[in-house]
């Protein structure tokens, strides 16, 4: 369970990032925060896997109070988070393949086990034939495709994405929220920054509206 | 745990062959600096061995008044006693120093045995301990038998052993020296490739730490790329020390004459060549550890 309490965040005075923002979301559960741009969706989600810290406020993951882990514990954290970036953040001079199994490498996964992870991650984001090539000949799609795979080829039980589809055609954009989807049936707990409202109507949950740094509306339609 | 050997072997052969210019670089400057230092190795070798030769073989030789009856010759010998640090008394009579000289000389040989009388007086020899060859208390030996009555003169080869062994410390010591800057000079070398090499590798660094990699995790390859930079600039030193001390006797040491003893340089032994490897690693790691925990605060 993810519980945020009173979650302020300013990056320059006298903007506020995030004003009191106060949530509660389940495991399994899964979500859309939506706003217009500049409204805080990405500072959100960089809070919850502590790429940026609150300046007030409290951020409990199953009951641990992740602002009092220390930094060099963070990682702990982070193994349990799949992350999608807007800006993909992958490495261009490794191949695709490489980039895919970086998660599993960090906690020492086999070789073996990560192949066969990483080829079957890579197959269901329609990828497995571009394996070894190096993601900057890929198209911008591709790439935000390989950074999917990344976030979900460790099974995580927290995944975060910051608009996973904002370069996808409609149709492939489709078929990565149930990607998503599906993960979230299987227990993760699944939180997408996304504008697109037809994805939102089509697939949203639960909705949370975000205007200014505040949360101006929720929805819930489990 | 082997998994991720190989896994952090894979991804430091990548960056080595990666950044494979600057790292060329800095294998030459760590090879060229442990090539000095190697040759002043060698060089201290040759003048500590043959301070080692002269040591062993150190004599004193008294000379005695050609006056002396083989009395009195006993008399002196019984008075130089027997030392601790004397390993062995011989007297040579004027006809043993006679045939010694026409054996030594044989082409001077005819000009001795021409004369009336036997030039070479009476002499006591002493073989000295190697151990205390350069004692004070043998100089002060030496010294005191040479104000005895009869004792004419003396031979002493002290002063060449002190000599050689000085020649010794003091190549010791600018190898010492010249090595101590130049491996400072590697040092940081090493640690500003491997500071470049953090800084090329900001954004992969900062993708391992949010996908859960340890400081550990991070770290590693960039020790690693430290050691092996370090090593392979070692490893190639020893290899181009070997050529230079095949190559200087055949290209320069013939030109030399005499002074070709005295700068033959001597293969430096396992223990040696694994001392520089082994500094070569620690140069590495050390450059690199510390640009690492400088320049890469995760």
């Amino acid at each position: 369970m993810i519980e945020l309490f009173h979650i302020w965040k300013q990056y320059q005075k006298p903007y506020w990032a995030l004003s009191d923002v106060t949530l509660q979301i389940n495991d399994g559960d899964f979500y859309f925060v939506t706003g217009p741009s500049g409204s805080g969706k990405s500072t959100l989600l960089k809070t919850i896997f502590r790429e940026t810290l609150p300046t007030e406020g409290q951020i409990l993951i199953n009951g641990v109070n992740i602002l009092k882990v220390p930094d060099n514990r963070i990682y702990t954290l982070r193994r349990s988070m799949g992350i999608v970036f807007q800006d993909f953040r992958l490495m261009f001079h490794r191949s695709v393949f490489d980039n895919v199994a970086v998660p599993l490498q960090v906690v020492g996964v086999g070789r073996k086990e990560i192949r066969r992870r990483v080829f079957s991650t890579l197959q269901k984001v329609n990828l497995h034939q571009k394996m070894w090539e190096l993601p900057g000949r890929l198209s911008y799609g591709e790439q935000q495709r390989v950074a999917i795979a990344r976030a979900v080829v460790n099974n995580p039980e927290i995944i975060l994405a910051d608009e996973p589809t904002g370069n996808l055609d409609p149709e492939l954009a489709f078929e990565i929220i149930t990607l998503f989807k599906e993960i979230s049936k299987q227990g993760a707990t699944v939180i997408i920054g996304s504008h697109d409202r037809e994805l939102i109507r089509h697939f949203g949950d639960n909705i949370l509206f975000l205007q200014k740094g505040k949360i101006v509306g929720k929805e819930a339609h489990a | 745990m082997i998994e991720k050997l190989k896994f952090f072997l894979t991804v430091t052969g990548n960056n080595l062959w990666q950044f494979r210019t600057r790292n060329l670089f800095s294998v030459t400057i760590i090879c060229l600096s442990f090539l000095t230092v190697g040759i002043f190795v060698s060089l201290t070798n040759n003048l500590r061995a043959t301070a080692r030769e002269l040591s062993s073989n150190m004599a004193v030789a008294f000379y005695l008044d050609k006056d002396l009856t083989a009395a009195e010759v006993d008399a002196v010998r019984q008075a130089i006693g027997a030392p601790a640090f004397v390993e062995s008394v011989r007297v040579v009579t004027p006809d043993e120093a006679l045939e010694r000289f026409k054996a030594s000389f044989p082409e001077l040989a005819d000009i001795v045995t021409g004369l009336k009388a036997n030039p070479f007086p009476a002499s006591i020899e002493l073989r000295v301990n190697a151990k205390a060859s350069a004692s004070k208390e043998v100089v002060a030996f030496v010294e005191g038998v040479k104000m005895r009555p009869g004792v004419t003169d003396v031979l002493f080869n002290q002063d060449w052993v002190e000599k050689m062994q000085g020649f010794s410390r003091l190549a010791g010591a600018i190898g010492a020296f010249l090595g101590g800057i130049l491996l400072l000079t590697s040092f940081f070398i090493i640690s500003n490739v491997v500071k470049l090499n953090v800084f090329a590798r900001k954004n992969e660094i900062e993708i391992l730490r949010l996908v859960g990699g340890t400081n550990l995790f991070i770290r590693i390859p960039f020790w690693l790329e430290g050691i092996t930079l370090g090593l392979l600039g070692s490893l190639l030193s020893l290899g181009l020390l070997f050529v230079v001390i095949s190559l200087f006797p055949v290209y320069i040491g013939t030109s030399l004459g005499s002074l070709q003893e005295l700068l033959r340089f001597r293969y430096p032994d396992l223990a040696q060549s694994l001392l520089l490897l082994a500094g070569g690693a620690a140069t590495g790691f050390i450059g690199s550890a510390t640009s690492v925990s400088k320049f890469l605060k995760v």
